[in-house]
């Protein structure tokens, strides 16, 4: 009954909107909570602007129209007037710059890399699919591509700061998803690096965003958030899927560390 | 008697658009090459529109496979290389070399021949981006043909990168030669009187589009070598070896000017356009000026602010993002000032009016977007997604193409000696802006969503509706450029007569008569104003209300 309340509720959700929302998809981890109140603040100043201009353009075609104007009626002509242009440069100039100075905080705030991670995981992008490396693990996981999009999911703890650290195998790609957060491009020679921390258990889709060959739109991702003791059975089913146990009697120890010697 | 009988013209030229072939082919006059950049460009609009309808049809539902991938692809690039290379850009350099000797009262441009070669290597260039087609696929990675993607280990099959690499060599070459025509001319041969401080705006903008074109040609021609270099010669430039980024840097510092060579023309066309109707001067020539200028330096500064999402120093970025947002303020100060042109005026909305006012409308909604896209946390979101395909189309088609039609019907009378049919004018201007709202307003929303640009086909349903609108709305769009092109057509054949000056031009090319003599100009009015031909109406107004006044010793 739960399932089928979530499944309504997501049905809901996605016939409401339409594909006609005016925002992003509501954000699921502090980054992409960020971007969305950024974008929230930059369309206060531009909606009032659009909204002034667009009045002043309706207003001429209304009040200045020749038919509305008395016949015989001659213009008054003028050059310019230095302290209204100086006013249009200079409020605009305000503006922008606000606009610059907010989005920079964010920008300053959540665009590098991160330390202090708990959880660092490679993707890395090629024709047409991606691939999870867990590091400290060997665990990968491969997202081979599907229009369908049902393809394996990228699975991560809730509440876990995962780093993940982007390369490019063969062109460049992008990974986004878009409840996440913004998009990361995967180029080959080096690395980028994006983080995530989801809020709550759920699937959030995406899609590979940098055009990348025939294959492109089937480069589908799947996110997957699970609660951590959910996250730990998964992991030891994907070791146990690497390492299948030679003898019943044999347990080979999953954990990574070394022993000093 | 003699002095006051007015004469027939004497047919000294051929005004006729039926001209032996070899004297298009040969020609050196500056309107006829003008012409054919013009005719060139239109044929591009209407074969990239083509592109665009089937792009939209394989959009209008999840799952269609109109097209397979590859040639949505290989359509998608050619709609926007079409558009952008051959149709925009061409089209502005042809009605500026109509325009620009006319305007400063010059018999043609300073090199006539250069002037040649620069068109004629527009169909070449054409043809060789089009030969990709024929050799087993053309270019397939978008307009901007990112590497590794072009590179031979993605690309063996086929020759398309190959030609569109040349062909934009080409296009380069012709650009700097038409730039280098345009500077030489406007600086050399203006009429007397024509000081720079009384050249019309519309040529002020060709100046600042000539200087850009000139400045960023080279670059583009160089990334195109190093990519063939690549291809053909084995280096590891962009290679999955070598920077793949380098080469995003050396397009789009070619690539972002191009955007303001495909506009600064249209600011111009508008600048020309508004103060006419509404029968009052600009408001503010020199910041009218100075803001193009403004936009030049800035336009050069902000390349970068496509590449947000490739890794860099965020303290790279804020500067890129900077520069982006304070393009706003001398964009904002034409806008405004065109508004103010036509405040306490008497705005007669005749349709390159209509089409004048369609541009400041939908132009806003892509600069305010353009706001939006330069912050970079938000970028991060909208980048390659659908979000910037309604931005760049409201910039490219709500301000190139709005303008490019506002400048087609105003100066269609003194090209032809005819005006176009105004009820199919009124149809033309509202079935497009109708049709354009309808397909580019809610496709923002398609990339707020998630929907990223460039892909072929998609399986979630609640995109299905907003695509269907979008791809009627588009094909709202083909239907008003078909009016277009038959208004064009029936009123070059038959349309009313024109006369010489049918809007009360402020401009030198009004003088003359339409369409222009070879040689433009019996004889060059005085210039003694940035509006030479109003000041011409005044003295005659005042000619005949004045009364002779005695002499006085």
């Amino acid at each position: 009954m739960a399932l089928s309340l979530v499944t309504a509720a997501v049905l809901l959700s996605s016939c409401d909107l339409g594909g006609l929302s005016p925002i992003f998809p509501t954000p699921v981890s502090p980054n992409g909570q960020h971007i969305y109140d950024t974008y929230i603040g930059i369309s206060i100043p531009a909606i009032i602007i659009f909204v002034a201009v667009e009045i002043a353009l309706l207003w001429v075609v209304l009040r200045y129209r020749r038919s509305r104007q008395p016949v015989g009626y001659v213009p008054p002509q003028i050059h310019g007037h230095t302290g209204l242009e100086v006013v249009w440069t200079v409020i605009p100039l305000i503006v922008v710059l606000a606009i610059a100075y907010y989005s920079y905080l964010t920008l300053e705030k959540d665009f590098q890399p991160i330390t202090g991670e708990q959880m660092l995981v490679t993707v890395s992008g090629h024709q047409f699919g991606w691939d999870y490396a867990y590091q400290g693990t060997e665990v990968v996981v491969h997202q081979e591509g599907t229009l369908a999009g049902d393809v394996t999911p990228f699975v991560v703890p809730v509440n876990t700061l995962v780093k993940l650290q982007f390369q490019g195998t063969d062109v460049i790609h992008s990974w986004w998803v878009p409840a996440i957060s913004g998009k990361t491009d995967a180029v080959p020679g080096y690395d980028n690096y994006s983080w995530l921390k989801i809020s709550q258990p759920g699937t959030w889709r995406g899609e590979c965003a940098e055009l990348c060959g025939a294959g492109h739109s089937n480069m589908q991702i799947i996110v997957q958030a699970i609660d951590q003791a959910s996250y730990d059975q998964w992991m030891a089913k994907q070791v146990a899927g690497l390492h299948p146990t030679p003898s019943p009697k044999a347990s080979p120890s999953p954990s990574p560390s070394a022993s000093p010697r | 008697m003699a002095a006051t009988t007015v004469l027939p013209r004497p047919k000294a030229y051929d005004d006729s658009f039926f001209k032996p072939i070899s004297l298009w082919l040969t020609t050196t006059d500056h309107k006829l090459i003008g012409i054919m950049y013009m005719v060139t460009g239109i044929l591009s609009f209407v074969l990239a529109g083509i592109f665009a309808l089937v792009i939209r049809l394989q959009l209008s539902a999840p799952n269609l496979s109109v097209v397979d991938h590859e040639a949505y692809n290989q359509l998608i690039s050619a709609h926007g290389v079409t558009m952008i290379f051959f149709f925009v850009t061409i089209f502005l350099t042809g009605i500026a070399n109509y325009m620009v000797p006319i305007m400063i009262g010059a018999r043609d441009m300073a090199f006539p021949r250069v002037n040649l070669l620069g068109f004629w290597l527009v169909p070449v260039s054409i043809l060789l981006y089009y030969m990709g087609f024929f050799t087993g696929g053309a270019l397939n990675a978008g307009w901007t043909g990112y590497a590794p993607l072009t590179e031979k280990a993605y690309q063996s099959h086929s020759l398309g990168v190959d030609f569109w690499a040349l062909s934009l060599i080409v296009w380069a070459i012709s650009g700097i030669m038409a730039s280098t025509n345009f500077l030489t001319t406007i600086v050399a041969l203006r009429a007397p009187g024509m000081w720079l401080t009384r050249l019309p705006l519309f040529v002020w903008a060709q100046i600042s589009t000539s200087i850009l074109l000139l400045i960023v040609g080279a670059p583009l021609a160089a990334a195109m070598i190093l990519v063939e270099f690549d291809r053909q010669l084995g280096t590891q430039f962009f290679t999955t070896q070598g920077r793949p980024v380098l080469y995003q840097h050396l397009f789009w510092f070619f690539g972002h000017p191009e955007v303001y060579i495909m506009i600064l023309p249209g600011f111009g066309m508008i600048s020309e356009i508004i103060p006419v109707f509404a029968r009052k001067m600009i408001f503010g020539y020199m910041t009218m000026v100075g803001a193009l200028f403004g936009i030049v330096f800035l336009s050069m500064t902000v390349w970068a602010h496509h590449m947000f999402t490739v890794g860099m120093n965020i303290y790279v970025e804020t500067f890129f993002m900077i520069m982006t947002m304070l393009i706003a303020v001398p964009t904002g100060i034409k806008f405004f000032n065109w508004i103010a042109t036509t405040w306490w005026g008497s705005v007669e909305f005749t349709v390159p009016m209509k089409f004048a006012w369609g541009f400041l409308a939908t132009f806003l909604i892509g600069g305010i977007t353009g706001v939006y896209l330069a912050s970079v946390p938000v970028d991060t979101q909208l980048h390659q997604s659908y979000y910037v395909v309604a931005h760049l189309h409201y910039v490219l088609f709500g301000g190139s193409v709005f303008t490019i039609f506002a400048g087609i019907y105003y100066w269609f009378p003194k090209i032809t000696g005819r005006m176009l049919n105004r009820t199919l004018g009124e149809w033309n201007f509202w079935t497009l802006f109708i049709g354009f709202n309808g397909t580019f307003l809610i496709m923002h929303t398609l990339g707020l969503e998630g929907m990223p640009r460039r892909i072929a086909t998609y399986a979630n349903p609640a995109w299905a509706t907003t695509n269907m609108i979008i791809t009627v709305s588009s094909f709202l769009i083909a239907f008003s450029v078909l009016l277009f092109l038959i208004n064009i057509v029936r009123s070059w054949n038959g349309g009313e007569i024109a006369g010489d000056d049918p809007w009360h031009g402020n401009t030198l090319e009004w003088a003359t008569a339409s369409p222009p003599p070879p040689y433009n100009f019996e004889r060059v009015p005085p210039v003694r104003s940035f509006m030479p031909l109003r000041d011409l109406h005044d003295a005659e107004q005042l000619a005949k209300t004045a009364k002779p006044e005695p002499v006085k010793a």
